[in-house]
């Protein structure tokens, strides 16, 4: 379909179009920001952008960046030429695209690769590849990297000392940010950006849980374009306001019992991530009645903030991050918990070779939801942007047979 | 002399499970970053839990095929009751598969104890500070299941154990900058992983055994190419006795199973706990720790010191923190003029032959 042609489609929700327009005013002020020489920071995902953002720095995202090229379908030459210079196929295609997209110095915006960065922010809490990734940005932009490193459980409590360490981080972060931008931290400033954070947060999470209303009144497709503002505007003021319209049209939709996707016949959880450049999967399910009602890859992005002790309540909302601390054990309950109050009938798990840690213990999840519960999972194996080991019919298959498995118990 | 080694390794669950109806309690531990000085203070025997060159079979059905064939091997053989003797595992944060790995093990392997050290990466005060309260936790809740206190004198012991087990390999490596070293490659390895099995006051008693028996050997000219190896771990010992075969010594490494695992003492201190935390938090890094730079400028300077003429670098294949390394490593080593080759395994080196041939032509190339 022609881009033409989509954006004549009228879309169901009002909101649809002030996210379209976040985005581009975002695309257009960075590069803005780059021609006025104002300091551009490159973060990793779930890193503490609030801190950019009170310091008056910029912030790309090279993940997001990499989802929007795959649904360019620019992606696979992108990890092509990662793959030319050197850098392992099984590597992490996030990682990958990046690479090859400065290489190529080629992006889906004006034709290039994304502004340069003055520094270079990175955690590992989600996964280690991260902080390798951005090492080899801190080699070939020769910037300065800080890695806000942590100290994690895995299915047990966040210490307080582990806590004090990624606060203590914070403290130094600002130091850091501070000194390669020449701007001034101030503390009421950097309040009132986790406020809007957290609020952002609150009312995406109240979207969330809106979902449990039969028949879901959001899309899967809605959930995941619409994350854009809390991963990338997580302190901006306009992506609270974003928030409370999109939270407030979702109430209404809820309470008029109106559906996202007509005939939702059976209520599906999504693990993990969406496959970026083959959306029309969700369409795929929808059309066998098949709607995602519960996923936690938003989730993993949420998260409040206790404002009164601003380092310690930021590190906590990003260190206890259940999604990020815990194993089989834990993230099977987790999921259990979900399937009940989602009314889930199905689970659908994508197995995303390009993250081994969130991808690994799936099966074991798969099994332990069923034994449990009797909830039956299909797991589909591909990549989340990289398409070229994609296999239409294999997936499909998987979906089927989940499907069928419904319908007989229906 | 290395036969004993040797035997101690392949013998190791027998050897572990005889301990087991003798009343003492084993644990098993997965890298290099875990305070195994504290799991002995505990009177409990560490082991490593390493995988194995058999067909892989009950592992397949939990970890999806990108899952690299070490953590795929250790599975199995847990799954197989091959590790049935364990009464705990302990993992610390290395790097994403490992940390995964503890709750597929705690759900599909009955073990009685499980402990997790949220390890930092970094090496600054605040990370050396926060690995104190790590190991602390974990002194604690080893005191819990044995029912005991451990107190500093016991550490300290232990502390002084292990850094003799560790002097002592030093310095039998130390013995490859010869220019006939009296120990090949392979059988400096053998040596390497009895100790990852075997009770420490035991192990370094073989060692001493062995240090002054090499004291007095006169090794024969060998005229064989020096070669330093590196990457994380492998099973198969065999790979480093079919570089010898073909014309090559490994002299040096950069292993995860190798110096990596005993190049760095612990500094004794009042705070015996603090003393372990700056020991593993300082020790030469692994990939999965940051900044990891260092090791490759260490890497550098031990081909100097070891008069290595190529490196062979051994990469699991899907471990990411090396992978993501290699180009990086593959540029600073043709800065430095140092012929290098690349081998990707998936372990059970059935790729022997292919790797053989590799080697061999990488082998004639140095000449």
């Amino acid at each position: 379909m022609s881009e033409k042609k989509s954006a004549k489609v009228k879309k169901r929700l009002k909101t649809a179009g002030k996210l379209g327009k976040l985005m581009d005013d975002y695309y257009k002020e960075s590069a803005v920001v780059k021609a006025e020489k104002k300091p551009v920071a490159w973060l990793t995902s779930v890193a503490p952008v609030e801190v950019c953002y009170a310091l008056d720095v910029f912030p790309l995202y090279p993940e997001n960046y990499a989802t929007m090229c795959s649904a360019r379908k620019l992606s696979a030459e992108f990890c092509a030429e990662a793959e030319a210079k050197g850098f392992s196929p099984d590597l992490c295609s996030y990682a990958l695209n990046s690479f090859g997209s400065i290489y190529l110095d080629k992006g889906p915006f004006m034709g290039k690769g994304l502004p340069e960065p003055d520094m270079l922010i990175a955690t590992e809490h989600a996964c280690l590849s991260m902080t390798k990734w951005w090492e080899v940005l801190a080699r070939h932009y020769n910037v300065p990297l800080y890695v806000v490193d942590a100290a994690l459980p895995i299915d047990d409590e966040v210490t307080s000392y582990q806590v004090k360490y990624f606060a203590d981080q914070l403290r130094e972060l600002v130091e850091f940010v501070e000194e390669h931008s020449g701007n001034k931290f101030d503390i009421d400033r950097f309040k009132e950006v986790l406020g809007y954070s957290d609020e952002a947060s609150k009312l995406f999470m109240e979207v969330g849980d809106l979902r449990k209303t039969i028949p879901s009144p959001v899309s899967p497709v809605e959930i995941f374009t619409n994350m854009f503002p809390l991963v990338t505007l997580a302190g901006k003021r306009e992506s609270t306001e974003f928030y409370r319209e999109f939270c407030d049209e979702i109430k209404a939709l809820a309470e008029k019992k109106v559906p996202a996707v007509p005939n939702e016949k059976y209520r599906l959880l999504w693990d993990l991530f969406p496959v970026w450049y083959n959306l029309r999967l969700f369409r795929y399910m929808e059309e066998k009645g098949g709607v995602v009602v519960a996923d936690v890859y938003a989730t993993a992005f949420g998260g409040r903030i206790d404002i009164s002790r601003p380092f310690e309540g930021l590190a906590e909302r990003y260190v206890a991050n259940p999604i990020l601390t815990s194993g089989v054990p834990n993230l099977t309950e987790l999921y259990k918990r979900l399937v009940k109050e989602f009314s889930v009938d199905g689970v659908v798990f994508h197995s995303n070779r390009s993250c081994r840690m969130a991808s690994m213990g799936q099966y074991d999840i798969k099994q332990g939801i069923f034994d449990d519960l009797g909830v039956p999972g299909a797991i589909f194996e591909t990549d989340f942007i990289d398409p070229r080991t994609y296999s239409d019919e294999q997936v499909k298959d998987t979906l089927d047979s989940l499907f069928e498995i419904l319908e007989a118990r229906k | 002399m290395i036969a004993d080694f040797q035997e101690k390794y392949s013998n190791r669950h027998q050897i572990a499970g005889q301990w087991k109806k003798d009343g003492k309690k084993v644990f098993g531990y997965f890298c290099g970053y875990v305070p195994e000085e504290l799991i002995s203070a505990a009177g409990i025997i560490p082991v490593r839990v390493l995988g194995s060159l058999d067909t892989v079979s009950l592992a397949d059905a939990h970890l999806q095929t990108f899952i690299c064939a070490f953590a795929r091997s250790c599975l199995d053989q847990g799954l197989k009751g091959v590790y049935d003797y364990l009464d705990g595992i302990v993992i610390s944060k290395t790097c994403d598969i490992t940390r995964k790995m503890l709750g597929i093990w705690a759900k599909n392997i009955n073990i009685p104890f499980t402990a997790f050290i949220g390890a930092p990466s970094k090496r600054t005060e605040s990370a050396r500070d926060c690995l104190t309260e790590e190991f602390r936790d974990l002194r604690s809740k080893l005191e819990e299941f044995t029912g005991k206190k451990i107190d500093d004198d016991s550490i300290n012991r232990s502390i002084e154990i292990y850094n003799k087990s560790r002097q002592l390999l030093n310095e039998l490596y130390e013995m490859k900058k010869a220019d006939n070293p009296p120990l090949s490659g392979s059988e400096f390895y053998q040596v390497v992983k009895a100790g990852f099995v075997t009770p420490k006051e035991e192990y370094n008693e073989m060692l001493s055994a062995l240090k002054a028996k090499l004291a007095s050997s006169k090794p024969s000219g060998d005229g064989k190419i020096r070669l330093m190896v590196s990457g994380s771990t492998f099973e198969d010992v065999n790979v480093l006795k079919m570089i010898e075969d073909v014309g090559g010594n490994v002299v040096a490494d950069d292993l995860c199973i190798g110096r990596r695992y005993f190049r760095d003492l612990t500094q004794p201190a009042s705070d015996p706990i603090r003393a372990l935390a700056d020991r593993y938090q300082m020790k030469i890094t692994c990939p999965c720790k940051h900044p990891s730079d260092e090791r490759l400028y260490r890497l550098i300077e031990d081909v100097k010191e070891y008069r290595v003429q190529g490196v062979i670098s051994i990469v699991q294949k899907y471990c990411d923190t090396h992978l993501f390394e290699y180009p990086y490593m593959r540029d600073m080593l043709q800065k430095n003029d140092i012929p290098f080759l690349y081998l990707e395994t998936e372990d059970r080196m059935g790729e022997e032959g292919q790797f053989k041939t590799r080697v061999q032509a990488f082998l004639e190339m140095m000449g």
